[in-house]
């Protein structure tokens, strides 16, 4: 069974995860999901693989950017009426703070779904939601069925 | 500031090649160097795909080696030297989807420095240069007062 044979609408927590064990990289950075009142919480554990500077240690920024950029792709996915699998146009991401050996958390808002193009803002942080450590904007073509 | 010759210049790329857990673990490798402008190059690995329905590589997977790379030219550029430049802003547009099999290249330059900012531009391929997968600007803040050397000062095998 594929990704796009598991996509529906509102998925819950599990349904996320199982998605997350159809993307072979989403599975290799250990991405988990989690539903709390209806908002998806995406979870990327602490993991010295994910390393980008050995001194502070803090993750490479490169896959906190990766991590972002499939939170916002699992999103997207999960708040379409009609659920496909959309294609990243364009990804442009802010980077805040640095993110230390720790979990790190990314939260997505649909900005807009129009017919072929939707916007996805992410916010990711550690200690604190108010404290972010990146921002970043998606934009996704929504293939037409 | 002392300009970095290919020699420096792949010494530390090699050396962040190995130190840096996450791009040694993806095998991240110096192709080439040309003046100013590098090629690195992540060979195809099946952990990194992210439609297994086509094999193609995971889209984050790019941004994850743009970033990389044009970090690395910031860190090589001959009007910055050595020093460590966090990422301010990183830009990336997905023009195509990367072929199965293929190990993908990427290729990055600085085309402005001022005091505080380095800005780079790099673009990513599989099979010609002419047909770029991906395209990305990034912005780099300069930190003078950290050196290169530091670090990796605390990492095994550390060179002076």
């Amino acid at each position: 069974m594929t990704l796009s044979d598991l996509i529906h609408h509102e998925p819950d927590a599990q349904t996320l995860q199982r998605w997350i064990t159809k993307v072979p990289y989403a599975t290799y950075l250990g991405i988990k999901a989690e539903v709390h009142d209806n908002e998806i919480l995406f979870i990327l554990p602490e993991d010295k693989k994910l390393v980008g500077n050995p001194t502070l240690p803090a993750i490479h920024g490169g896959v906190v950017g990766a991590f972002m950029e499939q939170a916002a792709a699992f999103h997207l996915i999960a708040k379409m009426d009609n659920p496909v699998l959309p294609r990243i146009i364009d990804f442009s991401l802010d980077y805040l703070r640095p993110s230390r050996l720790r979990d790190t958390y990314a939260q997505c808002t649909l900005t807009r779904q129009g017919r072929f193009i939707a916007n996805v803002s992410v916010t990711a942080w550690q200690e604190q939601y108010d404290k972010p450590n990146a921002i970043a904007r998606a934009h996704f073509l929504i293939p037409e069925t | 500031m002392r300009t970095l010759s290919v020699r420096d210049k792949t010494k530390i790329i090699s050396q962040m090649s190995d130190l840096i857990p996450h791009t040694h673990l993806q095998g991240i490798c110096l192709e080439s160097i040309n003046g100013e402008e590098l090629t690195l190059r992540l060979p195809y690995r099946k952990e990194l795909v992210g439609n297994l329905e086509t094999g193609a590589i995971y889209s984050g997977v790019l941004t994850m080696l743009l970033d990389h790379t044009l970090g690395t030219a910031s860190i090589c550029c001959d009007q910055i030297g050595a020093t460590i430049t966090p990422t301010l802003d990183l830009r990336i547009d997905h023009l195509a989807a990367a072929p199965a099999g293929k190990d993908i290249f990427a290729v990055a330059r600085v085309y402005k420095v001022t005091r505080r900012v380095a800005f780079t531009a790099g673009f990513a391929y599989c099979e010609s240069r002419d047909e770029p997968i991906a395209k990305a600007t990034g912005s780099w803040v300069l930190m003078p007062e950290l050196q290169f050397s530091e670090l990796f000062s605390a990492g095994p095998g550390a060179q002076q």
